[in-house]
């Protein structure tokens, strides 16, 4: 068997899932002290302020994740071919083939391997999805970062009705990227292993293996 | 207690210097400085008052008591001596007939001119039936009074946004004002009871600037609701220094730290009662040792529950049963239709035994 490396990741779709990650990790880290805080300082006189420097990294990792969102947003409409919407989501005969093949697949139902250069149809469901999770922590984010601001407090209150109930959401939403992530690693290695396409390592270099007959 | 009796038998009119300090707090609540507190003054003092309708509905007159009975006198009766109050249920001298007749009365002569003030939540199920005055429904009486006021005030969380009575499952169907009237101006002046003083401010910046004062999303005044709790509170270091209350009585909660960790719902509430505070003694239930339970916030009832818990907690299973009962109930059925696919199943093979071999014979 043949394969060929193909360029699949631009680099700033690269840039943005690093960011995305890092990004994630230190806002689910800080968001759990923020949601309990526990330490607890019982010593008054020391110059120590646990909780206002969490949060202050919570709100920059806020804003790097933010800008990750923007990025793939843009890439999604003006990215490669594989990182433009259309070319995963399951809105073409090729892409709803696929999504069945894939689920065939994921349950050991023996389909041949389709050679897919960029995320098969099921990835991109999953995908889109925490594209729009992501909006809505963001929006409930900035709904609680500027309370005062009429921008804010006008979207917050239509889709939150409270601070109160944003931040309930802030809080769910939170354990949704502990599911993602428990999912997406455990897929993306199955991958690795039954696929032979390389995907993790594409994910650094931006290139995967194909097999030659793709 | 004791103030009240003091008070008895004194002149109930306001001092010039009661009447003064009055008018710089609402100033102070207002934002405004102190070269403002003359023209305040100015127009309290101006010979036309305004005509007030005070109408009751679904409320336990806790707003009316902290207005009016409080250990504050000066401003209760303050607010009585700038406004004219031609209808309030609960201050009024005439009752029955001679009450419903101030009320025409005061609709006919001053249509388009006096300000109505809601207190209490109008329930609106089954045509409104369950809360009713002089045979009218609160939502027959809004419906006549509302459209004829200059403006509304909705005093209290229940006329703001249902309060209690709309608490999950909202039995008689309660809303606040602001959703059955249309067309004219509303400002809700939220709380469980709100602050005297920011229903003073409202009405000094309505006869000074002769219009209700700007307001947040939810129609509340920004003077009084723009800002959360927690971003005024005094124990705000001890947040961001990471000092907290593990639990009532605790010896963080006797240091007077942040109660955050105990259900503290400062920072989801947008009120002033760190700055403005109550009774004259300056307290508020944070400065008090008791979290803030987000009582000027919709639906606090539902979302700001369980009070001593930061966030809404998950329902226990089992539809309020408790899970040990609800499982035995739900077992019995479980244990039944086990029973009965087994019967069935026996019956269907001795049957068949007896048929069968019948039919073999
Ligand atoms: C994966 C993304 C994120 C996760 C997992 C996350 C997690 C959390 C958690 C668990 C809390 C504590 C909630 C509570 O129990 O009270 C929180 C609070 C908060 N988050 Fe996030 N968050 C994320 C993204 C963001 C973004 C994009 C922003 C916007 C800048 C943001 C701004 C905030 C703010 C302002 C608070 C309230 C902090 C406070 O005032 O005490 N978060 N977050
Ligand atoms: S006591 Fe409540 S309002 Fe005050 S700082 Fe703590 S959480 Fe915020």
């Amino acid at each position: 068997m043949q394969y060929e490396r193909h360029q699949a990741w631009s680099v700033l779709l690269r840039l943005f899932h690093w960011s995305f990650v890092l990004s994630i990790v230190v806002l689910v880290t800080t968001g759990l002290y923020i949601h309990f805080p526990w330490t607890n300082t019982m010593v008054i006189g020391i110059s120590a302020f646990p909780v206002a420097t969490m949060r202050y990294i919570h709100f920059i990792a806020g804003f790097v994740f933010t800008a990750a969102l923007l990025v793939r947003l843009y890439l999604l409409i003006f990215g490669n071919k594989q990182e433009r919407f259309w070319d995963f989501l399951p809105i073409t005969p090729r892409n709803i083939r696929n999504l069945f093949r894939t689920l065939g697949r994921y349950l050991y139902l023996n389909v041949r391997h389709e050679h897919r250069l960029g995320h098969n149809a099921l990835a991109g469901i999953a995908y889109l999805v925490t594209f729009l999770v992501a909006a809505v922590q963001v929006a409930s984010g900035f709904f609680m970062l500027y309370p005062e601001s009429v921008f804010w407090q006008k979207w917050g209150v239509l889709f939150f009705a409270s601070q109160q109930q944003g931040r309930g959401i802030h809080y769910l939403i939170m354990w949704y990227f502990f599911i993602f992530a428990a999912i997406h690693i455990y897929i993306v290695v199955w991958n690795d292993i039954f696929s032979k396409n390389g995907i993790i390592s594409a994910i650094f270099s931006g290139g995967k293996f194909i097999h030659e007959d793709y | 207690m004791s103030r009240q009796v003091v008070n008895q038998g004194k002149n109930t009119q306001v001092s010039r210097r009661s009447f003064i300090k009055g008018c710089t707090m609402a100033a102070a609540a207002l934002g405004l400085s102190d070269t403002m507190v003359p023209k305040l003054v100015e127009a309290a003092t101006s010979a036309q008052r305004p005509p007030v309708v005070w109408l009751h509905f679904q409320e336990c007159t806790g707003c009316t008591e902290s207005l009016l009975r409080a250990s504050h006198p000066d401003i209760g009766r303050l607010i009585l001596d700038i406004i004219s109050l031609d209808y309030h249920e609960t201050v009024m001298a005439p009752s029955g007939y001679q009450a419903e007749k101030s009320l025409t009365d005061a609709l006919e002569k001053y249509e388009g001119k006096f300000i109505c003030v809601v207190e209490g939540a109008i329930p609106t199920k089954d045509g409104g039936i369950y809360c009713k005055i002089g045979d009218r429904t609160a939502m027959e009486i809004l419906a006549d009074v509302g459209p004829k006021a200059a403006a509304v005030i909705a005093i209290g969380t229940c006329a703001a946004f249902g309060g209690i009575q709309a608490a999950d499952p909202n039995p008689t169907g309660a809303v606040g004002v602001s959703k059955l009237l249309k067309g004219t101006p509303i400002i809700n002046i939220p709380g469980c009871p709100p602050n005297p003083i920011c229903f003073l401010g409202t009405v000094l910046h309505y006869l000074t600037f002769k219009r209700l004062p700007r307001t947040d999303q939810l129609g509340r005044p920004l003077f009084a609701y723009g800002r959360k709790n927690h971003d005024q509170c005094e124990r705000r270091a001890h947040f961001d220094e990471g000092r907290f209350v593990e639990q009532f009585g605790d010896d963080a909660h006797r240091q007077g730290y942040c109660l955050y960790k105990v259900g503290c719902k400062g920072p989801q509430t947008y009120a002033n009662c760190p700055v403005a505070r109550f009774n004259d003694v300056d307290v508020w239930p944070v400065s008090a040792g008791h979290g803030c339970v987000g009582c000027t916030e919709p639906d606090f009832w539902d979302t700001m529950t369980p009070f001593y818990e930061r966030l809404p907690g998950v329902t226990i299973p089992g539809g309020g049963a408790g899970i040990v009962d609800a499982a035995t109930s739900k077992g019995k059925i479980i244990l039944g239709a086990a029973a009965g696919a087994v019967g069935l199943h026996a019956a269907a093979g001795i049957g068949k035994k007896i048929f069968g071999n019948k039919s073999e014979e």
